[in-house]
């Protein structure tokens, strides 16, 4: 008996509140609009931020009140996308796949300039005289891209320079915020010619320190048929809206910084 | 029951037995929610809200169910039992009836199932207010004033360490300490001032 009513009790009052709870979990239910929860199995649930708001969730209820554009999550595929805006009802403008480049590949082919033992991270090690390269505006190495990305599409290769894997890459603009070298930039898939290279040192001094940089020779400049690539500071800048991707400039580069960057994802 | 048992119970939960600093219940959510001040004041609120009415309905629990049958040993299961429940029904009747303050709310009511502050009150005002299973005069009413200013004294808590903490984020402070190493120093600090309020005896 001395154990019996205790259990009884505990169980008694166990099943109260359970039922308690369960009927008023019926009686109180509040019917989630279906529409969102299709909004957020469509959406990444990466919670990265890039749209502008806190997370997916808030992104999503903003979408279902017609708050914010849908371009704006620019990480979604482009699958989920046009199930997205079947979801909404609205018409889908078109919006090129982006992805991050790296504008240098220097690496390991750039000497130290001294022993580093500090932190490995690229921000701390540039606050230490702008890092230990012998290039001032070269990749550090150390993977802060790497640690940002929330989808891991960046990986640090053994001659020491981040590789962007395109298909994982969602272009959330994170590894470009946090490079303290701004070695990183957006670009549209269909842009596959790009400069491989961010030094404004003059030509010579950039051949010591790096045999892979852009020594300011302006063969490009001078072999491209449309105009789209000029030599500005030291350093072949290729205008996106005019470049044809002919590949010219690419052939006549002396240090071949000017890179293709074989993106194998058809457009969307 | 006078003013001087009144004054003494919101003196005493409030600063000579503050929960948080002086009796070391509920630190989870003093130090998640301390973050800044809206949010604070936020939980302090439902913290006061759900420790008034669990202190209630255990009262109720305690004198007319354990009592008589003499399951004073299960308190503390019982209890839990009965907290748990009841901030689940809760969060479920605010979340049908004021979507505003589930907003306002929500995310901090299943924090406060498990926060032993609530169940750490409930226990005090049984220790305190019954004797040998009888309860004294007032009983009823001396627990759920206690367990309301038990609240109070957690929310002034959580209000001053946002307060200091939102201006800790302006603050250098160095970078092995910054976060919550910080604000652990910076609530024992609170904790050794508030020990101050030992010296008031009623």
């Amino acid at each position: 008996m001395e154990i019996i009513i205790p259990i009884l009790v505990l169980g008694t009052l166990g099943l109260l509140f359970g039922l308690g709870l369960g009927i008023a979990s019926r009686k109180f239910c509040v019917s989630t609009d279906p529409h969102l929860q299709k909004i957020i199995s469509c959406l990444p649930g990466a919670n990265c931020g890039a749209c502008g708001m806190p997370g997916c969730m808030a992104f999503a209820q903003s979408l279902l009140k017609g708050e914010i554009s849908l371009d704006r999550c620019r990480v979604v595929e482009e699958q989920s996308r046009r199930k997205l805006a079947e979801v909404l009802g609205i018409k889908l403008s078109s919006q090129l796949k982006q992805v991050a480049i790296l504008h240098c590949s220097g690496g390991n082919r750039v000497k130290d300039r001294f022993q580093y033992n500090g932190l490995k991270d690229c921000v701390a090690v540039n606050l230490l005289l702008h890092g230990q390269k012998e290039c001032v505006y070269g990749c550090l190495g150390f993977g802060t891209c790497q640690r940002a990305c929330p989808f891991n599409a960046i990986s640090m290769s053994e001659s020491g320079l981040p590789v962007i894997d395109a298909e994982r890459c969602r272009a959330c603009g994170k590894c470009v915020e946090v490079c303290p070298k701004n070695l990183l930039t957006l670009a549209p898939v269909t842009s596959n010619i790009y400069v491989a290279c961010s030094s404004h040192d003059l030509g010579r001094d950039t051949r010591t320190v790096c045999s892979v940089g852009c020594i300011a020779c302006r063969r490009c400049e001078k072999v491209c048929p449309v105009d789209a690539i000029h030599v500005i500071d030291n350093l072949a800048v290729i205008d996106i809206d005019k470049c044809t991707a002919c590949g010219e400039c690419k052939k006549v580069c002396p240090t071949g910084c000017i890179r293709d960057n074989k993106f194998n994802i058809q457009e969307g | 029951m006078d003013a001087g048992t009144i004054l003494s119970i919101i003196i005493g939960m409030v600063f000579i037995n503050n929960f948080v600093l002086s009796k070391f219940l509920g630190l989870c959510p003093f130090l998640g929610v301390s973050r800044q001040i809206k949010p604070a004041v936020s939980m302090g609120l439902a913290v006061i809200f759900v420790m008034t009415l669990s202190a209630l309905l255990t009262w109720l629990v305690y004198r007319f169910v354990l009592v008589p049958l003499n399951l004073i040993y299960l308190r503390t299961i019982v209890f839990i039992l009965v907290i748990a429940s009841f901030v689940q029904f809760v969060e479920m009747v605010v979340l049908k009836k004021s979507p505003a303050l589930y907003r306002a709310l929500g995310i901090y009511l299943p924090l406060i199932t498990t926060n032993c502050a609530v169940l750490g009150v409930t226990v005090l005002n049984i220790n305190e207010f019954f004797v040998n299973g009888k309860p004294i005069s007032a009983s009823f009413t001396l627990s759920l004033m206690q367990s309301f200013f038990a609240g109070v004294g957690f929310t002034l808590a959580l209000l001053l360490m946002s307060g200091i903490r939102e201006r800790l984020d302006l603050v250098d402070v160095p970078r092995h300490f910054s976060g919550i190493p910080i604000a652990f120093i910076v609530a024992s600090l609170m904790s050794l001032a508030f020990m101050g309020f030992n010296g008031f005896r009623f």
